[in-house]
């Protein structure tokens, strides 16, 4: 065998050994965090859901690390939350938001309507429709999405933690289907809410122009599998990362369930989406606020009472 | 075809294959870039769903296309530069023949579902398994070809296609070892090492120790320096490696190793100044030949955007402009402009060289290579400058805190025009892939052959 090239290649060997010893082997010896506080063990439930996320390719547009840099996405990560983590779901690249504290921003219906059809909720996203997964499929998805920073959510000043919701209906002392009760929470959103969500709740109250992340229109037809304890939790509770402040440090829960009365009574057959709804143009804005309430009221929805006298509960109003 | 031994079969059937993969592989992209514009467009089919679709498109331009063309044109360098046959043509084309059934059952697989899910490595373990063998014994053949050498003195492209034939299994290797459970920041810091490394030892040496090889072949002058390009080699070697955690710069992975990741990155721009700087000093004096040399002025297209790619990968691997530019588009762009830009024009250089002398015939269509050659360079351009505004736009989103769904809407032209670039670069190829068919079987040439010097076969002895 010619010598010439024994050296090269015993310096090739050498130098390639020692490169993937020390990023390849040192690293799995000497980097050993414990699982962190945030360290989520799935459930049988949440882990088929995370199988879910991997087959159908999730990491390609989300990733699940906030950065220092980050704003809106909650409390950062650190090394030990990721022991259970494997395969990495890392990501490389945020086509779509951050995921790592996605669990306990929306409520399980909202997400089933929005992996059905992302557009049905977020106009203009560029998320694909997973409409073909399966009943249960979708179940373990939503549950593993929920379960996403569940830990680190408890640190986030939350009034509720998404496990405790059921309780509530259990101090429920309204009835959220009279129309009375309708009819006072109406009162109590024109005063509290109308600013943002417009009186006729389509999100385009005078103070949604200045706002990025523009306020929910209450016309969206998904609205319609919102439960009870949902709409009660999404109001106290707020949205994290918007502008929607939390009700529930601001108003009684009877009041809260007041206006669930009433946002359930809000028409959502046909979708009234302001056309101009992205425009910043004031001028256009005004306009698009009359022709919309036009619209809704040529759809006669269920419940809208004209207020006379005071609501029916002596310990209600404000 | 399949199971013959005659000279530079294999080396025939690699390069057919692969530019079959270039055009399926680029379909999947072109639709993924549809479906950005057009989003409900898969509305209920699972395989077309663009989160399937993407590393489909990725696994199979990578290994479809581009591994398969880098060994088809290594398999016809290697004997030319070592004045011996291919230590067997039999075999490499048995290799070529699982080689293609593994990519075909990587689409299938990754398309229907069954994925690891760790970017760049996605493909199943039984695919992993088999592109492993293929790889293993392609080594051992281009191995046992460089052992029989009649010619003392190893070429600097010889250096690095067996350098890139040593690491590209081990590399592969580590990427996939499904079967070693690590947790997981470190599966991460693996799954990184990998992903950056099929780039470092795999695309770029190969495709480097093309471009040393074709540039001095088409221009008919000698290389400029042969210890600048041996330190390119060995800086290469050295640097490449430790640079994957780049990649997840600011997740909550150790310092040290970020640390590391961004010295060596910026240490990379020391091997791309010797590679370029060679190519440019042996061009000096000879650029006039591109005005009628067709596959130089691939390669030396493919040089430019090596250029670009290989300046903006050590700036965006500094922690500051990662900062700003991670997780945006900015970054798939700089991967084609490496992967497409940069290593399949040296491949489209390469083959048009080739591809006349592997198969004995001349080339179909001088115009058709031509129209190939503008189609993809300006959808290329196009596709690249939407890219990385589109990136620039992101960025600045994330760091006004914009919400998602609020820019998402703002992207919408650079999505457009991204579609438009990329279905321009498809048509193109859709050429290419015609052409090379038509040379194949052989059908008479449309043009005169005088046209293009370097297309015209060299008469057989
Ligand atoms: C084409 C890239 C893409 C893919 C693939 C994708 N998403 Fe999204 N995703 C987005 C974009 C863009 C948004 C922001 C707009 C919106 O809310 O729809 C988003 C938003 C989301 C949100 C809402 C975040 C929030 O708080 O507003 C969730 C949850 C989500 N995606 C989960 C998933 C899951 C689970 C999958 C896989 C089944 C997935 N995404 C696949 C792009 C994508
Ligand atoms: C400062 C403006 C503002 C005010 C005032 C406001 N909201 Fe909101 N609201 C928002 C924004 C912004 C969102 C987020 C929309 C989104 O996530 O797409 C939101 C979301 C909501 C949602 C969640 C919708 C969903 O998608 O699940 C509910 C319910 C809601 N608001 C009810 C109310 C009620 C009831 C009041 C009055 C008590 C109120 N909001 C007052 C801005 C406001």
């Amino acid at each position: 065998m010619n010598k010439n090239y024994i050296l090269p290649a015993l310096v090739i060997l050498t130098s390639f050994s020692l490169i993937i010893f020390s990023t390849v082997l040192l690293p799995n010896f000497i980097f050993k965090p414990s699982p962190s506080e945030f360290a989520v063990k799935y459930s049988p439930l949440e882990a088929s859901g995370r199988k879910i996320y991997i087959r159908e390719g999730c990491v390609n547009c989300h990733s699940q690390f906030v950065r220092p840099q980050d704003r809106d996405f909650g409390v950062h990560v650190q090394a030990g939350d990721y022991v259970y983590e494997t395969p990495n779901l890392l990501g490389t690249i945020r086509t779509g938001p951050d995921l790592s504290n996605e669990g306990g921003k929306h409520p399980d219906a909202w997400h089933i309507a929005h992996f059905k059809n992302p557009r049905t909720t977020t106009p203009g996203s560029i998320m694909p429709p997973f409409s073909y997964l399966k009943d249960d499929e979708m179940k373990a998805l939503v549950a593993y999405v929920q379960s996403l920073g569940k830990k680190r959510l408890v640190k986030y000043k939350r009034i509720y933690h998404p496990d405790e919701l059921e309780k509530l209906l259990e101090k429920r002392n309204v009835n959220t289907n009279g129309s009375a009760e309708a009819n006072a929470g109406r009162g109590i959103f024109q005063q509290n809410c109308a600013t943002c969500h417009g009186t006729h709740g389509l999100g385009n109250g005078p103070n949604a122009i200045q706002i990025a992340k523009k306020p929910a229109n209450f016309s969206r037809p998904f609205f319609k599998d919102y439960d009870d304890v949902t709409w009660y939790w999404r109001v106290s509770e707020g949205v994290p990362g918007t502008r929607m402040p939390q009700w529930g440090r601001l108003l009684t829960s009877k009041q809260i369930w007041y206006l669930v009365a009433y946002l359930k009574t809000l028409p959502r057959e046909n979708e009234v989406y302001p056309k101009e709804y992205e425009t910043l143009d004031p001028e256009k804005w005004v306009q698009q606020y009359k022709i919309s309430a036009d619209e809704l009221n040529s759809q006669k929805p269920a419940m809208i009472i004209e207020t006379k006298g005071p609501p029916p509960s002596t310990e209600g109003g404000h | 075809m399949i199971f013959s031994n005659e000279e530079n079969s294999a080396s025939r059937f690699f390069i057919l294959s692969a530019v079959f993969w270039l055009v399926i592989g680029m379909t999947m992209g072109l639709t993924g870039a549809i479906e950005f514009t057009a989003p409900d467009m898969s509305s209920g089919i699972p395989q077309i769903t663009f989160s399937r679709l993407r590393p489909t498109h990725i696994n199979t331009v990578a290994f479809g296309w581009l591994s398969m063309a880098n060994i088809g044109i290594a398999l016809y360098i290697i004997p030319t530069l070592t004045r011996s046959k291919l230590f067997s043509d039999k075999f490499a084309n048995f290799i070529c023949v699982v080689w293609n059934l593994a990519i075909l059952g990587g689409i299938l697989c990754l398309t229907n579902g069954y994925t690891e899910g760790r970017e760049y490595a996605e493909l199943p373990v039984p695919i992993d398994v088999g592109v492993l063998i293929c790889l293993l014994s392609l080594s051992f053949v281009v191995y046992m070809t460089a052992v029989n050498r009649t010619v003392k003195k190893l070429y600097v492209s010889l250096w690095y296609i067996l350098g890139a034939f040593f690491w590209m299994p081990i590399v592969y290797f580590i990427g996939n070892r499904t079967f070693i459970r690590l947790d997981g920041l470190n599966d991460g810091i693996v799954n990184w090492f990998y992903g950056h490394n099929i780039l470092g030892m795999w695309f770029t040496t190969l495709g480097v120790g093309i471009a040393y090889y074709m540039i001095p072949k088409l221009t008919g002058r000698p290389l400029w320096s042969h210890s600048l390009s041996m330190l390119g080699f060995w800086t290469i070697a050295f640097f490449y490696a430790p640079t994957g955690t780049h990649h997840i710069l600011q997740s909550p992975v150790p310092e040290w190793l970020k640390a590391l990741a961004v010295v060596f990155s910026v240490a990379l721009v020391i091997p791309v100044i010797t590679v370029l700087t060679n190519f440019f000093m042996t061009m000096k004096g000879n650029w006039w030949q591109l005005a009628n040399n067709l596959p130089l002025r691939f390669v030396l297209t493919g040089a430019f955007f090596y250029l670009v790619t290989c300046l903006q990968g050590p700036f965006q691997a500094t922690r500051s402009i990662n900062w700003y530019l991670h997780f945006t588009q900015w970054v798939p762009g700089h991967a084609h402009a490496a992967l497409l830009g940069a290593f399949t024009f040296f491949n489209f250089g390469a083959i048009y060289y080739i591809f006349p002398r592997v198969t004995g015939k001349q080339m179909y269509s001088v115009s058709l290579a031509r129209m190939h050659y503008w189609f993809t360079l300006i959808g290329f351009f196009i596709f690249y400058t939407a890219f990385t505004i589109a990136g620039l736009v992101q960025s600045a989103g994330w760091h006004a805190g914009v919400p998602v769904s609020t820019w998402v809407v703002e992207l919408q032209p650079y999505w457009i025009i991204r579609a438009l670039g990329g279905g321009m670069m498809w048509f193109g190829n859709v050429l290419f892939f015609v052409n090379i068919f038509q040379t194949n079987r052989g059908v008479k040439p449309l043009d005169s052959p005088d046209v293009e010097p370097a297309m015209v076969p060299v008469p057989k002895n």
